[in-house]
């Protein structure tokens, strides 16, 4: 007897401190963020990268001086109000109070005027600089206000400045020549904490957060995961609670099942199959014609990217300043081999540059080929790696046709500026396009503005350069408990300050 | 060996050389006999599942038939495997003889050149190989070849040091015979059998080694039909569309188990005849 009442103490006593245990470990667990990043960023460093991969995690560590909101709009981050000169040549910044940097320091205009100065220092070489071409100077009137000066009137200021790149360091790091690139240091929701590189980076929270009752999470884990099934995989189980990967295949799965939910909306990306139009055959625009004929877009976005809305011109679907030309050069194959049989019937093999990283443009690569087969159109694939691509596609235009999807910018001038001359990878340009780019940049109108992008994208839609294919949606798979999660579609960035685990 | 023993392996035997010999005359007539144009996409028929009327293994994510890419796969397979094994053989041959017959420090450089080839793994270098001169079935076909050289160069270094000692060979080269009849006459047809047990081993690591590089994607390039390539599509819809794994899967397993059990027999049935 005595020995049967130890027996059931001593179950009693192991329950509960086992019982104790995991609600400790769920406490823990509940207050961390398992993120699955699609891939491992290129460096950390905001002022000297393009890419996506970079921003996504340094959102949540930086804060630039505007930035857009839910809707797109543009409102206060760490400048709480700003204003525009009569002849808009001078921008004024009145800097919020009491912001931190995660090293202690406060912010002032100092920082703000030497983060500028290092992302337009020509020596740093920053890929942003040219954005920022129109500044002629930063004053710092007091610690409070920061004064930009432009050479002439530039629009898409504003823009520029809500842009991760234009992210502000603190003075004191800049002048001390601190490794950004591998530890970045800003006033962001959460401080930088580690990166194992391909594997995961860390965030912890960062307690003086300017914004009120943000952020919510303990700590952020950046899992870097390059394969769909296996981040789909890890929500399925738990492991994950957002994965930025979904495969056309796992939505039903992920709808279905009660415990994951799915955010769908439009990305902001120009899915495109580019055209060198220095090249023969491909200079002849019924050639070009052709190609637009042959292609089937609604099967190419359905299939290959998991779904979108077909467009016609270099604008994605929800931009304010998108027009919509998609039935300019419907599919329609007949109509495509007519064009070819006239232009050119005896065509080279065209060189189909894929690049091999990104598996849904590879599989709308073999979907192209099969449909310009069709047509009567030979193409030869030729997959390369990223690096490859950027350098030898995208810089040097060493390419007949290649697939891409060009990314969300917040201002039409990004996006459009590329055509002002002929030095852009597909070799396009054109006088009037040319100077309506020019024009819009100095108008601060905005029906004005959109009539003179409307003119350029017209350009665009009827001597295409490319196949502006669409703008796919964009699939973000979550945990039934992940509430307050934000991504930016025209930033391709996630919002992580109020996100809670229920 | 027991007689028993032997005559099950003597089946064994027929059974493996049967199913090359079927899986050869595929490869070698894969336009007659494929259904379907292995590139042909047909959206429609996206994820036909096997059984389907005109897709009798099933039908893959772009809707092409996958009976026709594995019979089509079977050419890059063998291809490779032909390829690459005649190039290790050529490098191995020049390489074994001139050190088994030189002797010296020629054969401790060479030697020496070959157990530094051998010391890496084999895939890793392959990656390696492959990223600097480019993506491309040619390229992996060489890799391979390089990369197993040295298996054949021990094997017919060794073979060289105890043939030359031979009594034959002896009197043959007291004769003056020439040693290039030496080697021809003498040499290469003793040592034929342990070549061809080598030959069929790497034939059948070969076959693994391009499916591992295909479906890394360094390999054979889309849209070409290749096994490793389709299991490389196939890992997306593993949960909703097993099919496309597995054929390709059980085309791999079958092919390299049958050349690596060839050439276990013919080593004991060689080994019997000795």
């Amino acid at each position: 007897m005595k020995k049967l009442l130890l027996l059931v103490l001593a179950a009693l006593t192991a329950g509960s401190m086992y019982a104790g245990g995991a609600s400790e470990a769920a406490v823990a667990q509940a207050e961390t963020l398992q993120f699955a990043l699609s891939g491992n960023p290129n460096t950390l460093d905001p002022h000297a990268t393009e890419g996506t991969l970079t921003f996504q995690v340094l959102k949540s560590v930086y804060d630039t001086l505007v930035e857009p909101d839910q809707d797109g709009r543009i409102v206060a981050a760490l400048a709480e109000s700003w204003r525009v000169s009569e002849d808009n040549l001078r921008w004024t910044f009145r800097l919020r109070d009491g912001v931190v940097f995660h090293n202690g320091d406060a912010l002032t205009s100092a920082d703000v005027a030497a983060s500028f100065e290092r992302l337009l220092e020509p020596a740093f070489g920053s890929p942003h600089a040219k954005e920022l071409a129109a500044l002629h100077e930063i004053r710092t009137p007091d610690r409070h206000t920061v004064e930009f000066v432009l050479d002439q009137p530039y629009s898409p200021l504003l823009s520029a400045l809500a842009t991760g790149w234009s992210a502000i360091l603190p003075q004191r790091l800049i002048d001390a020549q601190h490794d950004f690139a591998a530890r970045p240091v800003g006033t962001g929701p959460f401080r930088f904490e580690q990166w194992v590189r391909d594997n995961r980076i860390t965030l912890t929270r960062n307690e003086d957060y300017w914004m009120p009752q943000a952020p919510q999470l303990s700590r952020v884990n950046f899992n870097i995961i390059t394969e769909v099934a296996i981040q789909v995989q890890g929500l399925l189980t738990g492991d994950l609670d957002i994965i930025d990967m979904v495969g056309p295949t796992d939505i039903a799965r992920i709808e279905q099942d009660p415990r994951t939910k799915l955010d769908v909306g439009l990305s902001s990306l120009v899915m495109v199959l580019a055209i060198n139009t220095r090249r023969e055959p491909l200079s002849e625009l019924r050639i070009r014609q052709a190609i637009n004929h042959a292609v089937d877009k609604q099967a190419i976005l359905d299939v290959a990217y998991a779904g979108g809305e077909v467009i016609g011109t270099f604008m994605d679907y929800g931009d304010p300043y998108y027009v919509d030309f998609a039935d300019r050069y419907p599919h329609h194959p007949d109509r495509a081999r007519r064009l070819i049989a006239e232009a050119a019937p005896q065509t080279r093999t065209l060189d189909l540059v894929l690049p091999q990283n990104y598996e849904p443009h590879v599989r709308a690569g073999e979907m192209y080929q099969q449909m310009l087969s069709r047509v009567g159109l030979d193409v030869q694939i030729r997959l390369v790696d990223w690096s490859t691509w950027l350098s030898d596609v995208y810089a040097a235009g060493n390419f007949d046709l290649t697939v891409i999807g060009h990314t969300g910018k917040l201002d039409p001038d990004s996006r459009l500026s590329m055509f002002e001359t002929g030095d852009n990878y597909v070799g396009w340009t054109h006088a009037q396009a040319a100077e309506n780019i020019r024009a819009a940049r100095q108008e601060a109108d905005f029906d004005q503005r959109r009539e003179l992008y409307r003119d350029v994208l017209e350009l665009l839609a009827v001597e295409v350069p490319f196949v502006f294919v669409g703008t796919n949606y964009r699939h973000i798979a979550m945990r039934e408990n992940v509430t307050g999660f934000h991504m930016d579609a025209k930033l391709d960035t996630y919002d992580l300050r109020r996100v809670r685990l229920r | 060996m027991k007689p028993q023993t032997e005559t099950a392996a003597r089946i064994l035997l027929w059974l493996t050389v049967g199913y090359i010999v079927v899986l050869s005359a595929a490869a070698a007539a894969a336009p007659l006999l494929a259904p379907a144009d292995p590139l042909l996409q047909n959206l429609p028929a996206r994820f036909a599942p096997p059984g389907s009327p005109a897709y009798p293994l099933g039908a893959d994510d772009f809707g092409r038939d996958v009976l026709s890419r594995i019979i089509y796969g079977a050419r890059a397979a063998l291809l490779v495997g032909l390829v690459s094994v005649g190039i290790a053989l050529a490098i191995g041959l020049v390489i074994g003889l001139t050190a088994g017959l030189l002797e010296g420090p020629v054969d401790s450089a060479l030697m020496l050149l070959m157990d530094a080839v051998l010391s890496f793994p084999t895939v890793l270098l392959a990656i390696t190989v492959v990223s600097v001169f480019g993506y491309g079935l040619a390229q992996v076909m060489a890799a391979i070849g390089v990369i197993f050289s040295p298996l054949f160069a021990r094997i017919i270094r060794a073979e060289t040091l105890t043939l030359k000692h031979e009594p034959y060979v002896m009197s043959a080269y007291a004769l003056g015979t020439p040693l290039r009849r030496i080697v021809a006459v003498h040499l290469l047809p003793n040592m034929l059998p342990k070549i061809v047990v080598q030959c069929t081993v790497a034939f059948a690591l070969a076959i693994v080694i391009e499916a591992s590089l295909s479906f890394l994607g360094l390999g054979a390039q889309p849209p070409q039909p290749s096994w490793g390539l389709m299991l490389r599509n196939a890992r997306n819809y593993l949960f909703d569309a097993p099919w496309l794994a597995f054929y390709p899967g059980l085309a791999i397993g079958l092919t390299v188990f049958s050349f690596n059990l060839l050439g276990d027999l013919l080593n004991e049935l060689l080994q019997i005849r000795r």
